[in-house]
């Protein structure tokens, strides 16, 4: 009997062995780092859904996008202050800004070598249109034609000033129109019903970008490879892996140096990053904010003016801005800080706990109300938790209860587009760099409609509201958000709260790697 | 035997339609809409668009009708279409499937070979100060939290050591191998790339021990009492007396009978790790059936929720098919009975 018991023992021992001696024969990664730099690494946790431009509008989709598929204009370099030119090498506007006149760049061609012409450019915008995609609404309002091969004209229903900016989005990325017609492509007004071109998208690219598409997956990796016709300055990494990875994973994968970068890491993560990795921290134009639902349908105590005003004097901004770590900055309007009219710290609402507390008590009774959150869902490192848990608290030495209602976002997002949360803890990003965007948080607006905020409401702010989305002037324009912003705080019915930081990493062979404010990550400029 | 095999398959096929029954009828009772959930916050608002989103999903149809558009579909292989994949959902599990299934049979093989052996070792020096440990360890195994102990041999082994990726399947970039099977490391075999072979396997051994560690604490003591079990019998006793080795009496005789309870553990707690990799799948971006199905679950994919549960409820029942023809090869007994 002893004579078995070694014998099972050194089988178990020589099983473990061998499966260590293959383990440390192969090749260790960090061995293979420096020629793997040549394939450059990307970690970022997936929101991928499709390749196809018309359909595609998350944020993953928008960095792999970004980089195959021209649009007519473009940022650079981080700024998000004045659209560049791209496929258009110059554009003009008439002066009541509803009609844009964009002038077809010479010599852009496909990577198939097809020029690129203003058909192309009808095509790509119709087809967003008709197609009825999440990104379709960049199209609302906007018709275009070609007059010729070289000019596009975009009109405009009613004035405008956000065209060239919404021009810039990936969504509207132009696809080589021969070539997606002939794979089922159509920019028809059945588009919705009729295009059956995703599928060839998803497997090959059809722009005019600095990268191609060599291999596609929304749950695993997508890679890219240098567009060998590419009109522009080649991209200095010739292949780029852009791979789906947790945050938890992104780290792990940049301290081993199996990624060259990593896109999700929040301040806690990076402060225990070491030396051999370089940081770029900059400021995300999300917006996190809390809202009070207006409608005495939803609650009668959410809606009234009082507690508004309890709550806006009941919260510790600086408090809440502590968790959201290093670099994130306080929203003093709903209009992100590098955005035209933004409000800055003068006038700011600061915590008055006396006057919080005398406003809850002119209501009187049982101040109970329920705050909804995603628990499952995260931004730029952070999720909302934390901060729920600190509103509750905070509004708590105030004489306000609040019960904290976290669930999955799939559940949480059907009851705040339902505008039947009492509270809401939710953000923003913009859908294109201008703050007309941020006109949708006035009442009877998008986001406005959430927190039960119908039309009318707010007479005086609605005005202001409708003057600017008609002005064309800059400083005009300036102006009037500047105070589209103080009249929206003095409602206290949505309060900005904050904005995070955007962090990348990278590591020190590849430089620092700059979080792009409309892209998230402009591929082709990194190593530039 | 064969009429043991058809009555098992029989009750099989009623499995598996009321699982397709009570899965759809589940989503459809679920919390959310899984139109506007695909929806971005402008689209969501647009009417037109949310018809257009409801009626690519099916969902403008009664629900009778989605159930037999949909038992339709399977009868003849097509799940639907996942919204997040953009791709046929049984296409998805024939991708995803594979994956867990290298992952839960390398866990399995290093559950049985170390639980098992150490099973072995532990009740043939039952109550020995080695039991001792070994039943310390066992429980240590089953108890531990495999989220932690996931990022704990991945901070070790992965980033400190760096022995180990992790995460993927290969590294970064890499293609894989021509798709024979769906695991990598046989399809890397027959393609007689040994290099991809060797990629493949260090890849999957750190999730797959992380993953063994509740079965194999599960299975030495399985094993353990199964052994002692066999160990107490008269006939071992007889066969030792008659002058039979140690070797011939454990390797002959104790093991035979003690293997059924233990094919009946290692059978049901395979199907658990291919249905429960979830948290091992997501700590080392393992592309497979747990990650899928959480990606499903969070955006009301609901082609893919019923499909997953489909598929995981045939690995049950195929497993325990598995299990029961098993036990009638080990011990004629049973399929006598």
């Amino acid at each position: 009997m002893k004579r078995s018991v070694k014998l099972v023992g050194a089988a178990a021992l020589i099983a473990a062995s061998a499966l260590i001696v293959s383990a440390c024969s192969a090749p260790a990664q960090n061995e293979s780092e420096s020629a793997a730099v040549e394939s450059l690494v990307i970690d970022k946790s997936f929101d991928l859904v499709t390749a196809d431009p018309a359909r595609m509008y998350e944020t993953t989709g928008g960095i792999v996008l970004h980089a195959v598929y021209d649009s007519l204009l473009t940022f650079a370099d981080g700024n998000a202050d004045k659209p560049l030119p791209s496929v258009a090498s110059e554009w003009s506007v008439n002066d009541d800004a509803t009609e844009y006149t964009f002038t077809i760049r010479d010599g852009i061609t496909f990577s198939d070598g097809t020029p690129l012409t203003s058909a192309d450019v009808v095509f790509s915008l119709n087809r967003v249109k008709n197609i009825q995609g999440n990104g379709s609404f960049l199209m609302a309002g906007l018709t275009v034609e070609a007059p010729d091969e070289s000019t596009v004209v975009v009109t405009s229903e009613e004035p405008n000033t956000a065209v060239p900016a919404i021009m810039t989005s990936p969504t509207l990325g132009i696809v080589n129109s021969a070539v997606v017609k002939k794979n089922g492509g159509t920019d028809a007004a059945d588009a919705a019903d009729a295009d059956t071109a995703e599928e060839f998208l998803n497997q090959t690219s059809a722009g005019s970008g600095p990268y191609t598409i060599e291999s596609f997956d929304t749950t695993t990796e997508t890679v890219l490879v240098a567009n060998p016709e590419y009109w522009g300055d080649a991209p200095v990494y010739d292949r780029v892996v852009l791979r789906n990875a947790t945050a938890e994973a992104q780290l792990m994968d940049v301290q081993s140096g199996t990624a060259h970068v990593a896109l999700d890491l929040g301040s806690d993560q990076i402060a225990g990053l070491g030396s051999d990795v370089v940081v770029s921290t900059s400021q995300s134009p999300t917006i996190f904010f809390v809202f009070l639902n207006a409608n005495p349908a939803v609650s009668e105590i959410t809606s009234s003016p009082d507690f508004r005003e309890a709550v806006k004097y009941g919260l510790d901004f600086d408090g809440i801005l502590e968790l959201a770590g290093e670099g994130a900055e306080r929203a003093y309007g709903i209009v992100p800080s590098s955005y035209l009219g933004a409000l800055g710290p003068d006038g700011a609402v600061e915590r008055d706990v006396d006057r919080a507390t005398e406003a809850a008590s002119r209501i009187g009774g049982d101040l109970t109300v329920d705050l909804e959150y995603a628990s499952d869902f995260s931004s730029n490192g952070l999720s909302m938790g934390p901060f729920a848990e600190r509103i509750a608290a905070q509004l708590a030495e105030v004489g306000i209860t609040v019960n904290l209602k976290p669930g999955p976002i799939a559940t949480t997002l059907e009851s705040y587009r339902a505008g039947s949360e009492q509270m809401g803890l939710w953000l923003w990003n913009p859908d294109y760099p201008d703050s007309a965007d941020y006109l949708a948080f006035g009442p009877g607006e998008v986001v406005g409609l959430r927190a039960g905020w119908e039309a009318g409401a707010a007479p005086e702010l609605e005005a202001v509201m409708a003057e600017v989305s008609t002005e064309t002037d800059a400083a005009a324009r300036e102006a009037l958000y500047k105070q589209f912003q103080k009249l929206h705080n003095e409602e206290g019915v949505i309060i900005p709260l904050f904005q995070p930081a955007a962090s990348v990493v990278a590591a020190s062979a590849v430089g620092e790697v700059k979080y792009d404010p409309v892209f998230s990550l402009d591929i082709a400029a990194i190593g530039r | 035997m064969a009429l043991f095999i058809a009555k098992r398959l029989g009750a099989a096929v009623l499995l598996v339609i009321g699982t397709i029954l009570v899965a759809f009828l589940l989503t459809a009772v679920l919390p959310g809409d899984a139109a506007t959930a695909r929806l971005g916050e402008r689209a969501a608002a647009d009417p037109e668009i949310v018809a257009a989103m409801r009626e690519q999903l099916g969902l403008d149809k009664p629900l009778y009708e989605q159930f037999f558009i949909y038992v339709s579909g399977v009868t003849r292989g097509d799940l639907g279409d996942s919204v997040q994949t953009a791709r046929p959902v049984m296409t998805d599990l024939q991708l995803f499937g594979p994956a867990s299934a290298e992952l839960a049979l390398a866990a399995t093989l290093i559950a049985v070979i170390i639980g098992g052996g150490l099973g072995i070792v532990a009740a043939l020096r039952a109550n020995g100060h080695l039991d001792n440990v070994l039943r310390a360890l066992s429980l240590g195994g089953v108890s531990i939290p495999i989220f932690w102990f996931a990022l704990i041999a991945t901070a070790i082994f992965s980033t400190r050591l760096g022995w180990f990726p992790s995460s993927g399947r290969l590294n970064a970039g890499v293609v894989p191998p021509p798709r024979v099977t769906g695991f990598y490391t046989i399809d890397s075999l027959i393609a007689g790339n040994f290099p991809l072979f060797l990629q493949a396997v260090q890849h999957l051994i750190l999730p797959a021990i992380v993953l063994s560690a509740a079965m194999v604490g599960l299975l030495m003591r399985f094993t353990r009492a199964s052994v002692l079990d066999v160990l107490g019998q008269e006939y071992i006793r007889a066969a030792e007396a008659k002058g039979l080795s140690g070797r011939r009496v454990v390797f002959g005789h104790v093991l035979r009978g003690a293997l059924v309870p233990v094919i009946t553990v290692v059978g049901t707690a395979f199907a658990s790790l291919l249905a429960g990799t979830v948290l091992v799948e997501q700590i080392f971006a393992w592309p497979g059936i747990g990650s899928y199905a959480y990606r499903a679950a969070s955006t009301l994919d609901l082609s893919a929720i019923v499909g997953v549960t489909i598929f995981v409820a045939l690995i049950y029942i195929f497993v325990n098919l598995v299990t029961d023809i098993l036990y009638g090869v080990i011990d004629p007994r049973i399929r006598r009975a």
